[in-house]
């Protein structure tokens, strides 16, 4: 699983930059999921890097996180480099909505009130085919229908996330929204019941998703 | 129990005629009370349609009680799930009600991507099968989620039929579970292929659901151009529209003109209609021919005729 993003458009950046007046920064880039999107690693550190610099920000440190998004790893790369955030008037992030918000977190302790610029949006949890193509296939709804739909996800395969699908909008297998470029999602989930003998499953009515628990803020703690 | 004049009918085993009125994006009524006055001799009622396309219309709730109390015609409010929540639908559901309203349609709705509001929220917390449980929770068994409702709505639920879907066989299933969910009759699609209809209303017979066939008789050579063009999965049969283009350009008179148009769609539609009726069915016949009022007598004498 990867947390795909890409590159904002670099005036958006530009302007958040400008918007707190950042004359020295610091880049955190993520090694792992936007290394993989080409939107951060190495590359996209040495990238940005050149980038503020052409505009007169100076960088006072770049690094390269494995893992930006877990607090106790930012911790720690941001405790190595603490001279220069301080020095800094703002960090610059090439990485996922995960990873601001984890590098929001540990500043907390070291300077609460220091801006923090992301460079990427955060797309969706993706399934990778090749680097350069990735698909929305789970939404991470907290109550998975996979087992009763051939283990395919209507909540993401379809455009309007039915339990009870397909729609009106379906064409030959193909669905309306993208000029029925795109399958139906609970097309394949009707033809992959279909060779499993298990159209059973397909007749069923659904209720409607149930949010009571996953329609606002979520979390996994079990110790 | 029948709320309607809708229900009575099908409770009866009476064959139905409703019409098709599309409110448009503009708070005057005027033309759509227009047209279902000239509608309401020959129908039991007209749907009134939810923002088709996804494009922005006056809201189908206000339409259908406008035209209820100034047309005197029962509509048949279409409702999608497009837009609202449960909790608002079941507020909505009770508003109607409170309206007069007393038949609604559970529709998907097209996704707002197509439409003139792109950048809206696509809802979709119900679906067009649970819409319907919806509604029959409320009216059968007077609550919502089990939490009873002091003075319950009363009101008869339809859903969609597509004869046109490929695969069939899901779109038969999918017909399933509305029945299942409670949906009280059914309007299919629009469908020019008698075989594919016959073979599709064979199947979906088994669950015991009124069915209304979607019609939609062409009022000009343009309107079935522009239908079998644009309308994603209806095809208009070569030799209709071959019939169509010799009448617009043979016919130079536009009274005469009319006259032909009308009498060809009752020409097309008598053998169709006779030929689904003989075999047990249909139950009515849903007429999806907006602003095509005039052509209500002759359908009314199609229903008639084939009898």
């Amino acid at each position: 699983m990867v947390v795909i993003t890409t590159k904002k458009p670099e005036q958006e950046v530009f302007d958040a930059l400008d918007r707190y007046n950042v004359k020295k920064a610091v880049i955190v880039s993520c090694g792992t999921c936007a290394a993989l999107c080409q939107t951060g690693g190495t590359e996209g550190l040495e990238e940005w890097t050149q980038k503020l610099e052409e505009k007169g920000i100076q960088v006072l440190s770049g690094i390269v996180s494995e893992d930006v998004c877990d607090n106790r790893v930012m911790r720690k790369d941001l405790n190595k480099i603490k001279e220069e955030v301080a020095g800094a008037d703002a960090i610059l992030t090439l990485s996922c909505g995960l990873g601001i918000q984890s590098i929001v977190k540990n500043m907390e302790r070291f300077d609460a009130g220091k801006p923090v610029i992301i460079a990427n949006n955060t797309e969706f949890m993706g399934m990778t085919e090749r680097i350069g193509r990735f698909y929305m296939r789970c939404l991470g709804c907290g109550d998975c229908l996979l087992n009763e739909t051939g283990g395919i996800c209507p909540i993401t395969t379809c455009a309007k996330a039915l339990m009870n699908g397909p729609c009106g909008g379906m064409v030959e297998g193909k669905c309306e929204v993208g000029n029925y470029e795109k399958d139906c999602g609970w097309i394949l989930i009707y033809n992959r019941l279909k060779e499993m003998g298990r159209l059973d499953l397909f007749e069923k009515l659904r209720p409607p998703r149930d949010w009571s628990e996953s329609g606002h803020q979520r979390e996994v703690v079990f110790r | 129990m029948a709320y309607s004049k809708l229900g009575e009918m099908l409770e009866k085993g009476e064959f139905v005629l409703t019409g098709e009125l599309e409110p448009e994006k503009t708070c005057d009524l005027s033309h759509t009370i227009h047209e279902a006055k000239e509608m309401a001799p020959y129908v039991v009622g007209a749907n009134v349609t939810d923002s088709p396309l996804g494009i922005v219309t006056i809201n189908s709730m206000a339409a259908s009680h406008i035209v209820q109390r100034e047309a005197g015609l029962e509509v048949i409010w279409q409702l999608t799930v497009r837009d609202v929540n449960k909790l608002g639908i079941a507020g909505m559901i009770m508003g109607a009600h409170a309206l007069g309203i007393r038949n609604v349609l559970s529709l998907t709705g097209d996704h707002p991507a197509l439409g003139d509001v792109t950048e809206a929220k696509p809802v979709f917390d119900l679906d067009s099968a649970t819409l319907c449980s919806l509604v029959r929770e409320m009216v059968d068994k007077k609550s919502i989620n089990g939490h009873e409702i002091e003075c319950p709505p009363t009101l008869h639920v339809g859903a969609a039929a597509n004869p046109n879907a490929d695969p069939m066989g899901a779109e038969i299933l999918k017909i399933g579970r509305k029945a299942e969910a409670g949906a009280e009759f059914l309007q299919t699609q629009v469908v020019y292929d008698l075989e594919r209809t016959i073979e599709f209303l064979t199947e979906i017979r088994k669950y015991k659901v009124p069915i209304l066939l979607g019609i939609f008789p062409m009022k000009s050579y343009g309107i079935a151009k522009g239908f079998d063009e644009f309308v994603p999965g209806v095809s208009v049969p070569k030799d209709i529209l071959a019939q169509w283009k010799s009448i617009k350009k043979e016919i130079t008179d536009k009274k005469d003109q009319k006259e032909a148009y009308d009498n060809a769609n009752y020409e097309f539609f008598k053998p169709f209609i006779t030929e689904l009726r003989k075999k047990g069915l249909l139950d009515g016949i849903h007429c999806m021919a907006v602003h095509y009022p005039r052509i209500f007598p002759k359908l009314k004498s199609v229903i008639e005729d084939s009898n």
